[in-house]
């Protein structure tokens, strides 16, 4: 019986209180004539209070009087209403100078500014609403206005010179429609109709300023123009013997390169590109037989000063651009193998040895196709053809091909490794098709210090060629500068004829500026030519300068 | 039996009272009851803010701010009371009644405000004025600007400690965090995040040019730490409030747009807008635990269903990330030649309701699924989008 009353008050309780609730969440947006603005004095500062009454000219109360106060330091806005005897109060307002009014009928009745409220200080206004007070507020108001206008005159011409008025575009949109049998059109599905892609304009409304037309404008035209890129950058290299018998010792070699990259937009998601090089000087590679090239620019080095395409190429992304192809004059080596810290030679090891995997086996660039399969979820499948040979009389002769399989993920709590495996196959040789199979990776340890290695394996006349390198790379730490990297690795090669070659490098890479690098290099080398000959063999020490004007 | 007539009677009590409350409500003009029901759309050209009905995705509501006005974010107080935005091209802030949709307030404040918050105990809503370099303080009990803080460059996100005693200011143009005394709503100090390498001197084009400094200050998940991008030089800097000063340093990718927190208090991602990758940092080391390759013109990051979701506004995908093994996950074709803006995700984490402003439309994603829909006509122009207590909401 008490628990059933218990539970017949709290209901009502509930009610009671949800009801309550409601009405009070209702008054506090409404003020009762005569109170002070409601205000939470826990949360407040020091304030102090302001009250009067309100008179009209014969000096009785007026009631239901709206008076408002302004603070003339930050422009805080108040209000209370006189009660039946023309009392009004402002509890607590925050310290500072006030503009107080009063409005009746639409018209200032009353003005009065400077009127000082003190820390815990209780200011007196009385307010009398006679024809003097009316005529001040008036011409108070009238000297506002003209300010005001001004203001605004001033506002409207710093619209009219940055902005671009409500006036609508037109924009063409691609769109899906549905033609029924009769070959009507209509913008939802009916029964018997099929989807059709269509264009049509369409008003937009997109508001911009003149600064944000111009930026779209020009975004506009860079779409529709060829973008130039260079590429410049002069190697030296002095070469030291340690070993051997050779004549080349003590020299200083310098190969100069320059690339012109030209890149347009032509179609939705495709892109051309060609890219001529120029190369001037002499590389060690002239002097030095080492098994792999020691200044890996001269791969590119086709003629001495003169200009060379190396590549010309359109590529396209297909598939909601999960799938990309490349089409035209090729260097297949830049789509494969690309392990993150030893690809580059004008960034990373200048050393061939440790820009490409040895046993890949294209020696120049030629006509070709790279199709690239990325989903983005890891995983990167990509197939590869190129021509070996310029000078092969048809496409399947000197075919080369390769695949690669490759996977970045973050194994064992490391920070993220690239894995590829990739296989190749090369019918250059008219004694039959060569394979060779390798793998790469790149691994970061920490945000700062990663490790690279490389392995492979090719068939060669009686046998294989093997080749691996491996090394460090260092990137965001251990440097002089924020965008320096730095890096040592080693490369071993070995041909099945017994020709054999060890190879350590280490380089430091100055970012200067985004478009200056400098480099140095200090590369180590032991070649033996033959198997069973040893007084063949030669050493080289070859420290280096690289500077490079990327833009 | 008497017992159960007590129990009837005082229950019919209960649902009079509850009929009478509801249209007690009705009658005072109640288009929201729940602040947590909807969620907010910024309509940048069409100069108003649009309420969505999580449930059904119908728009329930409207409040048109003015001609001109250009709503650039919108937040909803943390007493759910109000809805506020600042009209980046009025010079304005706007107060909402959320109750009844009604434009209560306008507020003139500094030049082009655009980012803004709340303190936590919804006293004051500080209003970043980036044109203006100032931060304008609207006390939300007699919504009335009270001050203009001056002094800060390019000011574009502000952030409270959770005990509202201290607000961090991002410069982004310069490499210092602001900390504001929120009791006198002073700037106080002044944070470096690092210094600018020697290096700098020599590229005048890049240090002296188009500064990309810092975005925000972000509060960790549990709110011992900040953590601030700097676009510029690529760092992430680890405030500890205790102190106010610098205790680690992160490097990441090139251009950092700023630091977004995961849910699970695990990881922060910064979206690199210099080489188009994400960096997933750990926040119990305070390293980078992977860099993986993302799209260009980054705006937000969402998390949702264990997983990362990344905006590249200008190609139209979202690309997706496993929080779990730290790897790519996809992405999503959102659509061609559309602009995506900013997203919120809703606060069970199941859905993000992304912006795109091409289409005047609203694309809601379930992270678990992946599988988008369309709400079309929200407005023109929607800048962002925002819900009560979401873990993800921000702007541009």
């Amino acid at each position: 019986m008490r628990r059933s009353l218990s539970v017949v008050r709290g209901a009502a309780l509930l009610a009671a209180a949800i009801v309550c609730g409601g009405g009070v969440a209702f008054a506090q947006a409404t003020q009762k004539p005569g109170q002070a603005p409601q205000m939470n004095m826990a949360n407040m500062d020091h304030r102090g209070a302001l009250s009067g009454r309100v008179r009209d000219g014969a000096g009785t109360g007026q009631a239901e009087v709206t008076v408002q106060v302004v603070s003339q330091e930050n422009g805080a806005m108040f209000s209370a209403t006189t009660d039946a005897q023309g009392n009004y109060a402002f509890g607590a307002l925050p310290v500072s100078k006030y503009e107080v009014s009063v409005t009746r009928n639409g018209l200032t009745a009353y003005r009065k500014r400077d009127v000082d409220v003190a820390m815990d200080g209780k200011a007196q206004l009385d307010i009398t609403l006679d024809a003097a007070a009316a005529a001040a507020a008036a011409d108070f108001e009238r000297q506002d206005l003209l300010a005001k206008i001004s203001t605004l005159e001033q506002r409207i011409t710093d619209l009219e010179s940055s902005a671009v008025l409500s006036e609508p575009e037109t924009r063409t949109r691609r769109v899906t429609v549905f033609l029924d049998a009769n070959g009507n059109e209509h913008d939802e599905q009916v029964p018997g109709s099929k989807p059709v892609v269509t264009y049509r304009r369409e008003r937009t409304y997109r508001r911009q300023t003149i600064n944000e037309k111009i930026e779209a404008a020009l975004e506009d035209a860079a779409k529709h123009s060829v973008t130039v890129g260079v590429d410049a950058a002069m190697a030296t290299q002095f070469a030291g013997r340690t070993k051997g018998d050779l004549d080349a010792n003590r020299r200083a070699y310098a190969l100069a390169s320059a690339d012109l990259f030209f890149t347009a937009g032509i179609a939705q998601n495709t892109v051309f590109f060609a890219d001529i090089v120029g190369l001037s000087g002499a590389p060690p590679d002239a002097e030095i037989p080492s098994l792999t090239l020691l200044n890996g620019y001269t791969a590119r080095l086709v003629r001495q000063n003169e200009l060379n395409l190396r590549e010309a190429w359109l590529r396209t992304e297909l598939f909601g651009q999960k799938l990309s192809l490349t089409a035209g004059r090729l260097d297949l080596t830049n789509y494969f193998d690309h392990n993150a810290l030893s690809n580059d030679e004008s960034t990373q090891f200048i050393s061939d040895a440790l820009v490409n995997n040895q046993v890949l086996g294209l020696d120049v660039n030629g006509t070709g196709v790279a199709a690239e399969l990325d989903p983005k979820n890891g995983i990167k499948v990509k197939f590869g053809l190129q021509q070996n040979n310029n000078d092969a009389t048809n496409l399947g002769d000197s075919l080369f091909t390769l695949s690669e399989v490759g996977y970045t993920f973050t194994p064992f709590a490391l920070p993220e490794g690239n894995y590829r495996l990739w296989f190749r196959t090369d019918n250059t040789d008219p004694l039959g098709t060569r394979k060779a199979v390798g793998v790469s990776l790149d691994q970061k340890l920490s945000p700062a210090f990663g490790v690279f290695g490389r392995w492979g394996r090719s068939e060669s006349e009686g046998g294989h060629d093997r080749y691996y390198s491996a090394g460090v790379g260092i990137s965001k730490g251990f440097i002089f500068n924020p965008e320096d990297t730095w890096g040592v690795g080693y490369a071993q090669t070995e041909l099945f004829s017994g020709q054999q070659e060890k190879l350590v490098e280490g380089y430091y890479n100055f970012s200067l500026t985004e478009k200056l690098r400098l480099s140095f290099t200090l590369t180590g080398v032991v070649d033996r030519p033959e198997t069973a000959a040893t007084t063949g063999k030669f050493g080289y020490l070859l420290p280096g300068i690289r500077f490079q004007a990327a833009f | 039996m008497f017992t159960c007539k007590r129990f009837i009677l005082g229950s019919s009590v209960l649902v009079i009272a509850l009929v009478a409350l509801a249209v007690g409500l009705q009658a005072q003009g109640v288009k929201i009851a729940d602040p947590t029901s909807v969620v907010m759309i910024v309509n940048r050209d069409s100069n108003d803010l649009a309420f969505m009905d999580i449930k059904s995705h119908a728009i329930v509501g409207r409040v048109f701010l003015g001609n001109n006005v250009n709503p650039h974010m919108v937040m909803m107080s943390p007493d759910g009371r109000y809805v506020v935005t600042g009209g980046t091209r009025a010079n304005k802030a706007f107060i909402v009644d959320v109750k009844t949709l009604q434009l209560v307030k306008t507020i003139p404040v500094d030049i082009a405000p655009e980012h803004l918050a709340f303190s936590p105990d919804s006293r004051w809503y500080y209003q970043g004025n980036p044109e203006g370099d100032s931060i304008s303080v609207i006390d939300m009990q007699s919504l009335s600007k009270i001050k203009t803080i001056p002094g800060f460059a390019e000011p574009l996100n502000v952030t409270f400690l959770p005990d509202g005693s201290k607000a961090y200011v991002g410069n982004y143009g310069a490499h210092w965090v602001g900390v504001v005394d929120v009791r006198r709503h002073e700037l106080v100090k002044k944070i470096p995040i690092a210094e600018v390498p020697g290096v700098s001197k020599l590229d005048p084009e890049k240090y002296l040019g188009e500064i990309h400094g810092i975005n925000i200050a972000m509060p960790s998940p549990d709110g011992k730490y900040l953590y601030a991008a700097d676009g510029t030089l690529g760092i992430v800097g680890v405030i500890d409030p205790r102190e106010d000063k610098v205790i680690k340093h992160i490097r990441v990718g090139k251009d950092p747009w700023r630091i977004y927190m995961g849910h699970d208090g695990k990881y922060a991602i910064t979206p690199n807008n210099g080489d188009q990758t994400i960096s997933i940092i750990d926040l119990k080391t305070n390293t980078v635990a992977a860099t993986l390759e993302a799209g260009p013109n980054m705006t937000g990051v969402n998390f949702a269903a264990g997983k990362a979701f990344v905006i590249s506004s200008t190609s139209g995908f979202v690309y997706v990330y496993n929080m779990s093994s730290l790897k790519p996950a996809g992405r999503i074709k959102m659509g061609t030649n559309i602009q995506l803006e900013t997203a919120t995700t809703d606060t069970k984490d199941e859905k993000m309701y992304l912006a795109e402003s091409t289409n005047h439309e609203v694309l809601i994603i379930d992270g678990k699924t992946e599988q988008v829909e369309h709400v079309k006509n929200v407005g023109l122009f929607p800048w962002g989008t925002h819900i009560m207590d979401s873990k993800d909401n921000y702007c541009h």
